[in-house]
Parts: structure tokens; C-alpha cells; sequence
């Protein structure tokens, strides 16, 4: 009995994603005004990255607690940065948005595209789809002073003691 | 209630009928092909058990059951289409419909519709299950397609709107019957006579409203570039994107 209310449950779900995406859908497009558009930043100009760079930079609190020993506005700073980056990020994926939402616009009779050009299009939107949501986390959990990319650092405690890598025979060979 | 089936099944058939003629005379079906093509295959299937069931009612049964599987599996190619069709004119992700389709049916395929297949079950039983698990899939694959066009905010247009609403309905209707119909047998098959063909109107005729004019998305306008430089260009676009999140990774 209880599988048949799941399954209810579910279909009534469904249909109220459904019925909700689309007309929310509906009302974001005719709300939709060019004007009020902020305008997405140009990622390739040095400014923004310059900006970014500072924002991920962490000399600015290291400095605040080791140097001036002021620990309370060193974490006040790091919460502040926290939050521009999860700004910066999100502003970063607003722009990637609204690239690939930028409608293909051709000559007419011009030759199709190969498909494996299109999977790779493909594949380099779903990476930094991944990548960004990845980022957002650590930023969010960790804050933006956080090592993005796990250290494989400790690996090196794990070998046996006095056990060192050898070249092989083939690499002193060659060289 | 065989006699209210029978007469929405007939109105299914005035629906389709109407939407085929539209569209065929329009010249709307070299938009959507696979649709079309599915459409004129339930006429007649359709048609085609309508008259068995006068003819040869013991053959009834067998011939809906075998028509109904082959559609709920052509059913998989249509929304392929419908994706393809939304993403059509954005570069970047003129894949990912397909793609999403592929990953989520094959996934589902394997882990959810084939073992209810194989276990040597009643036949009846196990084409239910069988339809109920597709329909899920096909749920499934719905809802990620209206989460993934919500989240890079993707105009939906009339046409493809209203032929996915047509088949969410559809669904939905067959993921609440299917269960019932296993759990309570022929007590239910009556009301399955009904809701089965009701709920395939209804799916009908608001794919009849939203194709009674076929809307294109995009108007391309000429750049003098072509799909060549512009897919190049969309890559070095991307890969700019991905660099410059990279950076921040290898930090």
C-alpha cells in the first residue's frame, strides 16, 4: 500500500515541478527587462583578475594576525573576502551562463558542424559546471584561503622508512 | 465504462487526427520528424486495435499490450528530439539534451527497467511493471531536462513547452494508474479503461494547442561568420572560462 502512495506522491510532484518550472519560466521572460542588465564583467581584462587575485590572496589577514596581531579584524577580513569570492564566483558563473546562452547566428547554407566538435563544446561547459560548483563549496566551507586542490603532500609519510625511489633502468638509460 | 474508454479512445483519435492534418499540411512535421512519425504510428495503431477490439476481441489484449510497449520505447526518441530542438541554437550545449538522455536512460535501462523484465514473472504483471518503470525513467529525464533549461534560464517557446507538458501529464497519470492497476487487478482495470485514455487526451489536445502554429526560438541573423568559426570561437570562449577558474584551483 505504502508503494502505490509513493508512487502517487511522486506523479503529484512531477506534475507541480512541472506546472511550477514553466510558468515560472514564463514570468522571468516577460519580466525580463534589457535595462535593468548590470552587465556581465569581461573576464579577459586584467582589472577583474587582478581583483580576483587579491580577493584569494591571503597575506592581507596573515599580516593583520601575525604582524599587527590584531586576530579579531584578521577573521573579520577573512569573512569579508568569504563573501566577495562567493561573489566573484557567482558573478564568474553569470558570465559563463550568459556566454553559452548566446544564440548560434550563421550565413545561410553554411555547413554543418562535426558532432565531436559539439561533444567537446559539451564537455567543456559540464567541467566548469563542475568546476565552479566544486569551488563554491570549498570557498563556502573553508573560506577563500582554503587549497582548492587536495595536497598529496602527507602521501610521502606513508612509504617505509629509508625506502627511496630509484630510477629505473631504463630512465638512467636514456639519460 | 468500456463504453466511456471507447468514446475517449475515438476522441483521441478526432485529437490526433487534427494535430497530424495541421501539422502535415502546415509543413510543421520537417521540424519535428520523430514526433510526427510517432503520431502517425498511435493513428493507426490506435485505429488499428479500435477496429480489433470489434473484430477479434481475443485478440485485443495482445495487440494493445504488444502496440503500447513498442510506443513507450519510440517515446524515448521524441523527447530526445524535443531536447535537441531547445538546445539546438545554443553551441555550447547543443548536446547536452541528447546527452542527459543517453546518461539517464541508459543508467535507469540497466539498474531499474530491465530487471523487471527478466524475472519469470505473470506477463501481465510484468508488462505493467515494464510501463511503469519507463514511465518513471521518462519522468526522470523530464525533470532534469526542466531543471537543466531553468538553470542556464533557456527560453522554452510554445512548441516545445507545450509537448513537454503534454507528456508530463501523460506520465503522471501512468505512474499513479500502473501501481493500482498491479495492486488491485481487474477491480481497477476498469477505471484504467478510462483514465488510461482520458489522461492520453488530455496530453493530445494540449499538444494540438501548442502546435497549432510552430513558433522558431531563434531568428538567425547573417554575421558573414560560419558554424565553423562560430563553434571555434564558442571553444576558445570555454576554454577561457575554464582557465581562468583553474587558475584559482591550482592555487
Amino acid at each position: 500500500m505504502s508503494a502505490l502512495i509513493i508512487y502517487a506522491a511522486f506523479a503529484i510532484c512531477f506534475l507541480v515541478l512541472v506546472l511550477v518550472l514553466l510558468t515560472r519560466g514564463r514570468t522571468h521572460e516577460s519580466s525580463a527587462c534589457p535595462e535593468q542588465d548590470t552587465g556581465t564583467p569581461d573576464f579577459s581584462e586584467d582589472r577583474w583578475l587582478n581583483l580576483s587575485e587579491r580577493i584569494f590572496d591571503p597575506e592581507d589577514a596573515r599580516w593583520l594576525r601575525e604582524e599587527l596581531a590584531f586576530p579579531v579584524l584578521a577573521d573579520s577580513l577573512s569573512e569579508s573576502r568569504k563573501q566577495l569570492a562567493i561573489r566573484w564566483l557567482k558573478t564568474l558563473q553569470g558570465a559563463f551562463t550568459e556566454f553559452v546562452r548566446a544564440p548560434e547566428m550563421l550565413t545561410d547554407g553554411s555547413p554543418e558542424v562535426d558532432s565531436s566538435q559539439s561533444w567537446r563544446l559539451l564537455w567543456l561547459t559540464v567541467r566548469f559546471q563542475m568546476l565552479i560548483v566544486y569551488a563554491l563549496m570549498v570557498v563556502r566551507l573553508f573560506g577563500p584561503y582554503h587549497r582548492l586542490i587536495p595536497s598529496f603532500g602527507w602521501m610521502q609519510y606513508l612509504r617505509p622508512q629509508g625506502l627511496q625511489l630509484q630510477p629505473s633502468p631504463l630512465a638512467r638509460h636514456m639519460r | 465504462m468500456r463504453v466511456q474508454g471507447l468514446a475517449l479512445t475515438l476522441c483521441v483519435l478526432i485529437a490526433e487526427g487534427t494535430l497530424l492534418y495541421r501539422g502535415l499540411r502546415g509543413g510543421f512535421a520537417k521540424f519535428y520528424p520523430l514526433f510526427y512519425t510517432y503520431l502517425i504510428y498511435d493513428f493507426t495503431t490506435t485505429a488499428g486495435v479500435f477496429a480489433i477490439y470489434w473484430l477479434w476481441p481475443s485478440l485485443h489484449a495482445s495487440a494493445y499490450w504488444l502496440c503500447f510497449v513498442l510506443s513507450i520505447v519510440v517515446e524515448f526518441a521524441v523527447l530526445v528530439e524535443i531536447s535537441d530542438h531547445i538546445f539546438q541554437p545554443y553551441l555550447a550545449i547543443r548536446s547536452l539534451g541528447r546527452a542527459l538522455a543517453i546518461a539517464i536512460s541508459g543508467l535507469l535501462a540497466v539498474i531499474y527497467v530491465f530487471p523487471a523484465i527478466f524475472p519469470p514473472n505473470q506477463m501481465r504483471k510484468a508488462l505493467l511493471d515494464f510501463a511503469l518503470r519507463t514511465s518513471l525513467t521518462k519522468a526522470v529525464l523530464l525533470a532534469v531536462l526542466f531543471l537543466v533549461i531553468r538553470h542556464f534560464k533557456i527560453k522554452l517557446g510554445r512548441n516545445s513547452a507545450g509537448l513537454f507538458l503534454g507528456f508530463s501529464i501523460y506520465l503522471a497519470v501512468n505512474i499513479a494508474n500502473f501501481p493500482m492497476e498491479k495492486r488491485f487487478g481487474d477491480h481497477y482495470a476498469h477505471v484504467l479503461w478510462v483514465a488510461s485514455p482520458a489522461a492520453y487526451l488530455v496530453c493530445v489536445v494540449v499538444w494540438t494547442l501548442a502546435l497549432w502554429k510552430v513558433m522558431p526560438l531563434v531568428v538567425a541573423s547573417s554575421t558573414g561568420r560560419t558554424r565553423e568559426e562560430q563553434s571555434e570561437q564558442a571553444a576558445l570562449g570555454l576554454v577561457r572560462f575554464n582557465n581562468t577558474l583553474s587558475r584559482f584551483l591550482h592555487k
